[in-house]
């Protein structure tokens, strides 16, 4: 009781203090369904353990004294403050198992009408008739019940994802990479896994709209083509199209085409998150565009100057360069591992992989490249060879000493949301190296119509206000939220005659615009696109558009002579001349079947670019000034994606958080400007503000903020409403990638983020292993004493093989004998898993890509402050080492699948028990809820359905769902099951010809996404599969396998590469604290 | 003073503890009847279709094969539900007036689909799928009964998980050639209607048919016969018996095994199908998922 009236005095108090970031947040209504609108901020909220009063000093005092490898998961952690041993004492976290939502009368009504259902004898009554709509005339080659797999890529703004789509009875399922393709082979990323949501996103924009009132598609083509032919005369005069990065060449070869009618009309590409500073670069030192393709696979040594080619698509080019870095950390090829070093503001995956990271201030990145540059011998006039600290500068020495000795074999990544300076001297240092042609190859660019969008669309608004712009035709971009602040582009919206804008959703730009068209999914519509290494794949519809939805290459044909032609017949045309000779039909088929034109990728230039010095970096602003980084979300990217659930309830690489973005900054910023985690800060730039609340992430550089986009919608849907806020809204045309000069005060609100770094709490008692205060996470108390996360350095793996079994303080795992349970036997297959720790880049792919295999629901913001977050895998991110300097390690957790398994043996229902193959399955129609089996995990991965998360509404949502799969009601546990669903149609498909399942043939859903190839699954009981060879290296160990879980899903110990100079200076750094 | 109780209220006493001790039984044994009743199950129940189609006149009486309609059965999970276009082959050309076939005649006219009950109807959390099961030597009317006599569709069997269990269980006792799924007749073999079965050895990665031949008529006593075998009229009401195989992959010289009863012939069938273990087809994840 008592701890239940301070629960409920907490809500209250927070209630106070809890603050809406959003003046214009609109009205919700209050009836929530799952998917749609769970993810409203919920203003009652349950605070995850405040570490309000740590300082960097206590937080340094708990880190001091610890030797060598010791891992945290957070600060609350370090800091160890009663309101986090509060949270630690219970099984989940909060209040999880508790009604604390606030109930209205009409959610009491239907929570009650619920449980009187489940009271009566739902069990027992009998189930309602169910109808069979058969086809009328059903297609000729569709077999129901059979998944077909088409071709197709997702156009993104830098290159397209080749994609090889599920599709059952002609609804797309699921969104896979294309395994037939040169660039991808098979992997995706986690934004493209979940434009499947977003396509069955039911805010999708539905209907022709024309200043409010619906209408036909025939009456905007005639007010269009009224307006085309009145502006022939003038050559287009006045008629200007605004529209995202174009990736499709037909688009590009419509508008070339129209041009000759129209010469004066004007096409601007405008996306927030661009490659302008490549772009200019290239300009600069070739005098043309140019894209720079690195190849990993043969570089050595990595250098990223703040580029972030490790954590998903924003990055051109992400996938190849992740599978090529991973590929060369695998330690299984002849060819020696590679090192990376990441120089870079804002911390990424990349940093927290790399085996050095130096963290600087985005202002500071310009002149470290530029000294670099000079300590390689490149033309660097800008440097200034007594740049930095002394620390910083030994690891520029260091690096650049190893960049010499690695000349040819290496390579300078420049990061895309860096400046020109520091691409212009990456160029520079990769030629006079000797890499370009080796390591990095100039070709055209993936944009077939490369421009700096941050000019056209400075020159766009100008050109706005002077009231010269007539028409002005908005393709799938949404300018009004995202163009910089100081451009008042919603003003200048106000004097254009005519907007039209092509948009799939009712968002901030449709509202204002007169006519608004809603687009046609990528999933619905016919174009084409270049991946990033050139090669053109078409884009083909996977269902009928659902709203009827037009594509912008409908709308610009209007523009060219034959105005008539579908989407189809446009993308056809264009490539019917260049498929080769011959047969043109079975070319294009070959071409739909495979989904690329093979043989497209682009050649690289012989063109060496030529870098008559650096520009001068700026000098960086004094200490105390603080700036402002700006970043794209690593999940909701620019803002288009803040209407999909999935993306917003993963936890973010690196922060771990969901549903929101905050002012990240270092621990010693925080302090040093006298805030906490969570209170609610005004950034001032120029003028402009924003509410946001601050957090600290290990690692940030100090005195800088880092702010994601794509937060703060105010038209974003119902899932993207009133999350997080509008970084756009202190965001310059003069500084789209950083600013100095922030000001910073505290409001005294705080805001409540949900972040689940420390979710899974253990509380075990000594005698079973425990340290029985239970004021660990799980993963941070034990992932040092119980060997969670094994590494070593090369030269220690290489003197020592076994390390992963010889960590000091813990027991070797017990024989299989050591069971008062008889052991299993597993006569054919035993299905395990093994993942590579070493490739884990902790993109999230595989946990997204497992939202849309296994029918995942969505619970929330709310709920997954609580920790009823549903995922069945999660990205585990430990630190290690100092709080400004740390190492990070990701571990992929999921079900283990043990063979002794803790859960099996207290279920009092049977409801999850061991299959003949080694599976730990969970049959849903058994479970009652006890929870018994997620109190007995040691892995914490079991998931409860504490309410009814599953949308059984929503309509256009039922048609995502993976057949194969139940859609969990209330009440039951569930958790990873191997994807049971695949590994039962193989052995269908198999037993039909009587043979065994071949290695290969099953694949999981995380697997199958993993863009490095982390995850290997198999059949273990056959030597010959990946999984067992895998399993029988030395690196190979279980996470807790002392307890005698005997899991399946074993670990391959992480191997890093780091440079001896610089090493030695972190081993003296520990054992100076230690 | 007296007793409010006289003697006999000891005897009612009694009486009525073992009386609530039956009550309480009956309970039970009603709730568990009830609930394996037809009210629940809907076991021989015929729905109200919206087209009284009537199997037996289609299947015994004009000679449909089960995959005319229902296309699907071998190759996914799903039998399939003919569409609309399926009946109109014949139905645009005989009965087009029919007052029973409006709805029919509607679906085809408007594009909307006839909506037909299930009558077969499984729990959502539960995968059955046909193909395994017809691959591997399970009729049609081992679970569906006898549908070419059904003048209106009904479910045979209750669908309930103790009824599946108990084949998965012990598979070997529906067991019957691949050639004879379609074979609504068909009864297993006894000592007056024995089977031969003949094998070319046992062969990993192909399909069962291809190893495995079986025949109602005496192999030995015309060699030649075997070829032509699926000419030969068996069965019942004249419905032709399709051997395994195509005649040219079983060569003719098989050794040939009789069988007179249904244990002998599952365990064989078992063997020869790679059927799996008990154990493997009774475990939660064959059907839950």
């Amino acid at each position: 009781m008592k701890e239940n009236a301070e629960g409920a005095e907490k809500v209250d108090s927070r209630r106070d203090d809890s603050v809406d970031l959003h003046s214009q947040r609109l009205d919700n209504n209050s009836d929530m369904t799952n998917e749609t609108s769970n993810g409203r901020n919920n203003p009652v909220a349950i605070q995850p353990a405040a570490a309000k009063a740590l300082t960097l000093e206590q937080a340094r005092a708990k880190l001091t004294g610890k030797t060598g490898k010791k891992y945290w998961r957070s600060v609350d952690e370090l800091a160890d403050t009663p309101a986090f041993r509060e949270m630690v004492e219970r099984e989940f976290p909060n209040q999880a198992s508790e009604w604390l939502d606030p109930v209205s009368r009409r959610g009491f009504l239907k929570v009650m009408g619920a449980s009187l259902a489940l009271a009566g004898l739902s069990g027992c009554t009998k189930q309602p008739d169910e109808p069979i709509y058969p086809y009328v005339k059903q297609p000729e080659d569709l077999v129901l019940g059979r998944p077909v797999y088409f071709a197709t890529a997702f156009p993104f703004p830098t290159g397209a994802v080749p994609l090889l789509v599920k599709s059952d009875a002609y609804r797309p399922i699921k969104v896979d990479g294309n395994p037939e393709h040169p660039y991808n082979h098979g992997t995706t990323d986690a934004i493209t896994q979940a434009t499947l949501l977003d396509l069955y996103d039911p805010d999708r924009s539905q209907r022709i709209l024309h200043r409010g009132e619906v209408q036909e598609w025939a009456a905007f083509l005639a007010a269009f083509r009224a307006m085309a032919s009145d502006k022939k005369a003038s050559g287009g005069t006045g008629l200007y199209i605004l529209s995202g990065t174009v990736t499709s060449p037909t688009l590009a070869a419509q508008w070339k085409r129209a041009q000759q009618t129209y010469p004066n009309a004007k096409w601007i590409q405008w996306d927030p998150v661009n490659r302008d500073s490549a772009y200019a670069a290239s300009k600069a030192a070739f005098g043309d565009y140019y894209d720079a393709q690195y190849r990993l696979e043969g570089a050595d040594v990595i250098v990223s100057l703040d580029a972030d080619f490790l954590s998903g698509i924003a990055h051109p080019g992400f996938l190849k360069l992740a599978a090529d870095f991973a590929g060369r950390r695998k330690l299984t090829s002849s060819q020696e591992m590679n090192r990376l070093y990441a120089v870079e503001s804002t911390p990424t995956t990349t940093g927290y992989k790399a085996d050095h990271r130096l963290a600087l201030k985005a202002s500071e990145i310009a002149a470290f490249a530029a000294a670099l540059a000079a300590a390689v011998g490149a033309p660097a006039a800008g440097a200034n060879s007594t740049w930095g600290t002394a620390p910083q500068q030994k690891f520029l020495t260091a690096l650049a000493a190893d960049l010499k000795a690695n000349a040819g074999k290496c390579v300078v990544i420049p990061g895309e949301q860096q400046p020109v300076a520091v691409h212009l001297a990456a160029l520079a240092i990769n030629e006079a190296l000797g890499n370009a042609g080796k390591t990095v190859v100039y070709t055209e660019t993936v944009n077939p119509m490369p421009s700096i969008q941050g000019d056209d669309l400075r020159a766009l608004v100008s050109d706005m206000q002077a009231g010269k712009v007539d028409w002005l035709v908005i393709l799938d971009a949404n300018p009004v939220y995202t163009a910089p602040v100081d451009l008042h582009f919603e003003d200048a919206l106000g004097r254009v005659k005519t907007v039209a804008h092509l948009g799939s959703h009712l968002d901030e730009t449709a509202l204002l615009a007169e006519w608004h068209i809603n687009s046609a999914h990528y999933l619905e519509l016919w174009s084409d696109a270049r991946a990033y290494d050139g090669t053109v794949s078409v884009v083909q519809p996977m269902i009928d558009p659902l709203y009827d939805g037009k594509s912008a290459h409908e709308i610009i044909q209007s523009l060219v002579d034959l105005p008539n032609l579908s989407g189809y017949e446009v993308v056809r045309n264009n490539w019917s001349g260049s498929l080769g000779g011959g047969d043109t039909e079975q070319a294009w088929r070959k071409v739909l079947h495979d989904g690329f034109v093979s043989g497209s990728a682009f050649q690289p230039k012989t063109v060496s670019p030529k870098v008559n010095g650096l520009p001068v970096a700026p000098a960086p602003g004094e200490a105390g000034t603080l700036e402002v980084i700006f970043r794209p979300d690593p999940h909701v990217y620019d803002g288009r994606f803040a209407n999909v659930g999935w993306l917003q309830e993963v936890p973010k690489p690196v922060t771990s958080m969901s549903w929101d973005n905050a002012a990240l900054m270092s621990f010693k910023t925080l302090s040093r400007l006298g805030l906490a985690e969570q209170d609610v800060i005004t950034i001032e730039l120029n003028g402009n503000k924003v509410l946001a609340p601050a957090f600290a992430i290990p690692g940030h550089p100090d005195d800088a903020l880092t702010v994601y986009l794509g937060y703060g919608r105010r038209n974003g849907g119902r899932v993207a409403g009133g999350l997080g806020f509008n970084a756009y809204a202190i965001r310059t045309s003069s500084a789209t990638l950083f600013a100095s000069g922030a000001k910073v005060t505290k409001t005294g609100k705080t805001y409540e983020f949900a972040v689940t770094k420390s979710h899974y709490q253990d509380h075990r008692s000594p005698s079973a292993g425990g340290d029985g205060s239970g004021n660990h996470s799980l993963e941070g108390n034990e992932a040092f004493t119980r060997g969670i996360i094994r590494y070593a350095t090369l030269d220690e793996f290489k003197k020592e093989p076994n390390f992963a079994h010889e960590v000091a303080d813990v027991p070797e795992d017990p024989e299989p004998t050591t069971t008062m349970f008889s052991n299993w036997r597993y006569d054919k297959n035993a299905w395990g898993m093994a993942i590579d720790m070493n490739s884990c880049v902790g993109c999230n792919a595989c946990v997204v890509s497992c939202y849309a295999e296994n029918n995942i629901a969505v619970v929330g913001k709310h709920n997954t402050q609580t920790g009823r977050i549903m995922q069945w895998i999660r990205v585990d991110t430990y630190f290690e080492g100092d709080l400004d300097a740390p190492r990070a390690h990701f571990q992929p957790m999921t079900c283990q699948h043990c063979e002794n398994a803790p859960c099996e043996q207290v279920c009092p229902v049977g409801a999850t028990v061991h299959s003949p193959e080694g599976l730990n399955v969970m049959i849903y129609n058994r479970c009652v809820g006890t929870r018994y089996c997620s109190n007995n995990c040691p892995y914490k991965v079991r998931r409860f359905n504490f309410l009814l998360f599953s949308d059984y509404e929503t309509e256009s949502l039922k048609l995502m769902r993976n057949p194969d799969v139940t859609v969990r009601s209330r009440g039951v546990m569930e958790k990873c099951s191997y994807c049971m669903q695949r590994i039962v149609a193989a052995k269908i498909a198999t037993d039909k010809e009587n043979r065994e399942i071949r290695d290969g043939e099953v694949v999981t859903a995380c697997q199958q996404a993993c863009p490095t190839g982390a995850i290997v699954f198999g059949n273990i009981n056959d030597k010959e599969s990946r999984v067992a060879k895998l399993k029988a290296q030395q690196r190979n160990y279980g996470v807790l396998a002392d307890l005698n879980t005997r899991p399946r899903t074993t670990y391959i110990a992480g191997v890093i590469n780091p440079n001896p100079e610089l090493d030695a200076a972190r081993r003296e750094h520990a054992s100076a604290n230690s | 003073m007296a007793q409010i109780f006289d003697r006999s209220s000891n005897a009612l006493a009694r009486m009525s503890l073992v009386l609530t001790g039956l009550i309480v039984i009956a309970l039970g044994v009603t709730l568990d009847q009830l609930q394996r009743s037809p009210w629940v199950t809907r076991q021989g129940q015929r729905a109200d279709q919206p087209v009284p189609f009537s199997h037996k006149h289609h299947v015994t009486g004009l000679g449909l094969q089960c995959q005319y309609c229902h296309t699907s059965v071998e190759k996914s999970g799903y039998a399939g539900i003919p569409p609309t276009k399926t009946c109109m082959n014949c139905h645009a050309q005989i009965w087009t007036n029919a007052g029973l076939l409006q709805p029919v005649r509607a679906s085809w006219a408007t594009g909307e689909s006839i909506p037909w009950i299930k009558v077969h109807d499984l729990p959502d959390f539960v995968y059955f799928n046909h193909e395994i099961h017809v691959n591997k030597g399970i009729g049609c009317s081992s679970c569906h009964g006898r549908v070419d006599l059904m003048p209106l569709m009904y479910e045979e069997n209750t669908l309930q998980m103790e009824w599946c269990l108990s084949c998965h269980r012990n598979p070997g006792k529906n067991l019957r050639p691949t050639g004879e799924i379609y074979n609504m007749a068909w009864q297993g073999p006894s000592q007056d209607k024995p089977v031969w079965c003949g094998t070319a050895g046992v062969k990993d990665g192909v399909p069962t048919a291809e190893t495995v031949s079986c025949t109602t008529a005496d192999p030995s006593a015309a060699g030649a016969q075997v070829a032509s075998l699926n000419m030969l009229p068996a069965g019942f009401n004249g419905q032709t018996t399709a051997s395994d195989a195509p005649a040219q992959t079983i060569p003719a010289s098989l050794n040939y095994v009789k069988f007179t009863d249904q244990e002998s012939l599952g365990n064989f069938l078992t063997q020869q199908y790679h059927i799996r273990t008990p154990q493997e087809l009774s475990s939660c994840e064959t059907c839950h998922r």
